[in-house]
């Protein structure tokens, strides 16, 4: 008879729903195995792959299993620099992780304030925004991406500008369209009849009830993210050559790719891939649980 | 012979939930004459609906009936098979919902969803299938069924929706029609409607009936014998006379204790009623000095208006877009309260109450008029129009609406005062403390969530809010429609106890008379937006004067 709400906050509820589906749980272990191999690369990698006096140009372009200068197995084999893929995998999935949940953190929270601040103050500012963010989600994501890392130039904050740029119009839309409907309701009016400020009202009371579909939100776009990231570097508009991300490893192993040395582009690939769908899976299942009218 | 129509012997339907198993209805036993109409009473989760369920086959997963017997007409009910189920279901029973609204569907017309219903257990032609509809509509008294019968169920008021519901109920003629809270959602004067027809209905065809529902006065006024539930369990039955005058089981008193309209106005309610000597005592405490116009509403008009954009714009100048008309919700209004009274509010449905008493409180802006506390503005007089003093508080209908979810209790009721300088974030756990003490309850409650609460627990957590503010004046809307009855009883009992304690002047909104009549001094009468009467509760409910206060008087459902 009476609705409970399935939240973040009654977590038992939530966890105990999430444990029974095994894909997800899968998917999650994975992206947390990621992100551990990726934060304890320098103690897992075999080799520091930025660190030049280490590579051995003998050991350029071998095939996985190459036992070379260094004394270890190159399980993946080696790039044409002679760098152990592996290693260079594990630093790569660093930069792409990073950038990745950084700009989608900063998208995340330039969108919900934003875009809740909008549905809150409605009337001209709210149709300004919203039409801005219309207009701007009717191009490609990658096409601003593309245009924003051209103009500003190489590196790591250039990047994250024009990632965040590109992004946090899916965060304004979503945060806009559900604290629109929070803001009708009794609670909300209850709280500016006492009268409390509005920005107490927006930060308080409309943005965490709003929350849920942000989150959703949130693990797709750091997935996109990161994808956009390795599209912008493959192209050459992202990261320096010094700053060694997945796409630029898929980006430089892409010209031996017909010469039979499928390794240097495809692991990286692969390690892309795994990353990119294991994030996407766990965040279905986020909003399959938070979205109460999927619910069977 | 005399075999009842429908006989049911120790039913149990049980719910496997993780936590346990929970026993909705447990061992339940009655049975159903021909041309009876049965009254089930219970509160919120007695088991009542989950027993009509039962009896129409639609329990689903997790729950089952784990024992007993329904028998219709000696046939067995309980093992049937889903398609043996299916060929009952709408032939032999059929079940008609609380809330119309949700069970007609909106995107196909009523004939479309009368034919499928038809279709279900007869083959027929189109015309057959119309002229068939036009007649059961017909039967539960629309006008021009013709013409009715191709409109959208959103083409219906209320009340013409639920008769298209019961009309579908009837398609089959089936032998028993279960009936759950079909007239809560409706209006009283609707109500009293929809009463008159069943009636005539069970007459004229011959139906027998389940009627569920919490209100034991609407069930005392259409059926002879009635049961009343308690946890899944049936705990009295018996001809409703009998029971409404003597009842045997402690509970069925408590329910009629509970009612505000078996008590004298003013007096607490229900197990409290001991200690009304001792409650009028104390009496005279609240009256600080007098002053009349405490708060006043003069002339105040409140208009929603549809402001069109510029497309609209463009379409109204080249004439393809109607202008939307404005919705005149409350119009011209004027009243007066004084300080330490108690002023009743009531209406049905779009008479505009509930705008004035956000207009009182400062929610919305007036459109026209002004209206004053203690001489000075609620609001200031401005396009923004912000709130300009925490003298006035409200207290709402729905207390699962009105707590924010993710927000402790706490924090609920302390944000306020802290924003407001009435206490400090170091002292506002013992301040928060003080306010829960004085809505009666534990103190330790406060780091809970909202959804960790019973309605009525929920509503005490609001008033609290709202005294935490430590306000003069406090805008109650409708703050025990939703509840219980012997929850709403242990409101009201708060509420009359904190106004003689803190001496508060009230704006109660309500649709409910009888609620009215026990708590306020004073009633107004509104009808589509504008006040119609306004008298002492006790003139008012004596000699009312304008036909539409009479009408309303009448309509509402009265105990034997």
């Amino acid at each position: 008879m009476t609705a409970t709400s399935v939240t973040p906050r009654s977590s038992n509820g939530f966890w105990a729903e999430f444990l029974r589906h095994p894909v997800p749980v899968a998917a999650a272990i994975a992206v947390v195995a990621i992100i551990l191999l990726a934060v304890f690369a320098p103690l897992i990698a075999p080799q520091d792959p930025y660190d030049l006096a280490s590579l051995v140009l003998r050991d350029a372009r071998r095939a996985p299993g190459y036992i070379g200068q260094g004394g270890y197995i190159h399980i993946l084999g080696t790039d044409s620099q002679g760098r152990d893929l592996f290693s260079a995998i594990l630093y790569g999935l660093r930069i792409s992780l990073q950038m990745g949940l950084l700009a989608g953190a900063i998208a995340f929270t330039i969108g919900a304030l934003v875009g809740s601040a909008a549905a809150y103050v409605g009337g001209r500012f709210e149709a300004l925004v919203m039409r801005l963010v219309d207009l701007q989600l009717s191009f490609p994501a990658i096409l601003l991406a593309f245009v924003v890392a051209a103009l500003l130039g190489q590196g790591k904050s250039q990047l994250i500008v024009a990632l965040v740029f590109s992004q946090y119009a899916y965060f304004v839309r979503t945060a806009h369209g559900a604290a629109a409907a929070e803001r009708n309701k009794d609670y909300v009016e209850a709280a500016l009849s006492v009268p409390m400020s509005g920005w107490f009202v927006v930060t308080r009371h409309i943005l965490p009830n709003a929350l849920p579909p942000l989150i959703v939100v949130a693990t797709v776009q750091v997935a996109s993210a990161i994808s956009l990231e390795a599209t912008l570097s493959f192209l050459g508009v992202g990261l320096p050559p010094t700053e060694p991300s997945l796409g630029m490893l898929i980006s430089t192993g892409f010209q031996y790719l017909l010469s039979g040395r499928y390794w240097i582009s495809i692991y990286p690939g692969v390690a892309l891939i795994i990353l990119i769908l294991a994030i996407n899976i766990v965040g279905d299942q986020v909003r399959d649980q938070l979205n109460p009218r999927l619910k069977k | 012979m005399t075999a009842p129509l429908l006989e049911v012997t120790d039913l149990h339907t049980h719910f496997e939930a993780r936590a346990g198993t929970v026993k909705s209805v447990d061992g339940i036993s009655f049975h159903l004459e021909r041309g009876e109409v049965l009254g089930l009473v219970g509160e919120s989760g007695s088991g009542k609906s989950i027993t009509g369920f039962s009896l129409i086959g639609l329990i689903d997963r997790p729950g089952r009936i784990v024992q007993g017997s329904i028998k219709l007409e000696g046939r067995e009910l309980v093992d049937l098979s889903e398609g043996d189920l299916r060929k009952i279901r709408g032939r032999e029973i059929s079940m008609v919902f609380q809330d119309p609204m949700m069970t007609l569907n909106p995107v196909l017309t009523v004939l479309d969803q009368m034919t499928m219903a038809l279709r279900a257990h007869e083959r027929l032609s189109d015309a057959e299938a119309r002229t068939r509809c036009v007649e059961a509509l017909r039967q539960v008294r629309i006008v021009d069924p013709e013409q009715k019968v191709d409109f959208y169920p959103h083409q219906f008021s209320g009340g013409m929706r639920q008769r298209v519901a019961i009309a579908i109920a009837l398609l089959h003629k089936p032998k028993v029609v279960i009936a759950d809270e079909p007239t809560t959602a409706l209006d009283v004067s609707v109500q009293a409607e929809i009463l008159v027809e069943v009636k005539a209905l069970v007459a004229e065809l011959g139906i027998s009936m389940i009627w569920i529902s919490h209100d034991l006065a609407t069930v005392a006024s259409i059926s002879k014998r009635i049961a009343v539930m308690k946890s899944g369990k049936i705990v009295e039955t018996g001809p409703a006379a009998d029971v409404l005058r003597a009842p045997t089981h402690p509970y069925t008193q408590l329910l009629l204790d509970a009612l505000p309209s078996r008590a004298k106005p003013g007096q607490l309610l229900g197990a409290q009623a001991g200690e009304n000597e001792a409650f009028q005592a104390n009496d005279v405490k609240g009256a600080s000095e007098p002053y009349p116009e405490f708060v006043t509403v003069k002339g105040a008009v409140k208009r929603f208006e549809w402001k069109s954009g510029f497309w609209g714009r463009i379409g109204e100048r080249l004439g393809i877009v109607k202008p939307r008309k404005a919705v005149l919700a409350v119009n011209d209004v004027s009243l007066s309260i004084a300080r330490g009274e108690a002023l009743g509010l009531v209406g049905e449905s779009g008479s505009g109450k509930s705008t004035l008493g956000r207009m009182v409180c400062g929610i919305y802006r007036p459109s026209e008029g002004e209206i004053r506390l203690a001489g000075a503005p609620v609001m200031l007089d401005s396009q923004q129009g912000r709130k300009l003093t925490t003298k006035v508080q409200m207290i709402f209908q729905d207390p699962f609406a009105s707590l924010d979810p993710r927000r402790t209790i706490g924090q609920s009721i302390a944000e306020g005062p802290i924003a407001h300088g009435l206490t400090t974030r170091a002292d506002a756990r013992s301040y928060v403390a003080k306010w829960l003490e004085a809505v009666s309850l534990d103190p330790a409650v406060a780091d809970r969530y909202p959804h960790q609460f019973s309605g009525g627990q929920r509503q005490r957590v609001a008033i609290a809010r709202a005294l935490a503010m430590r306000p003069e004046v406090i805008v109650c809307d409708e703050p025990v429609a939703s509840l219980d009855v012997s929850i709403q009883a242990q409101i009201l009992n708060l509420l009359l106890t904190l106004r003689k304690e803190l001496g508060l002047t009230l704006l109660f909104i309500s649709h409910d008379l009888s609620v009215v009549r026990h708590l306020c001094d004073r009633v107004v009468v509104m009808y589509r937006g504008k006040i119609v009467e306004e008298g002492t509760t006790e003139d008012i409910f004596r000699t009312p004067q304008d036909a539409y206060t009479r009408m309303l008087l009448e309509a509402i459902p009265r105990l034997v």
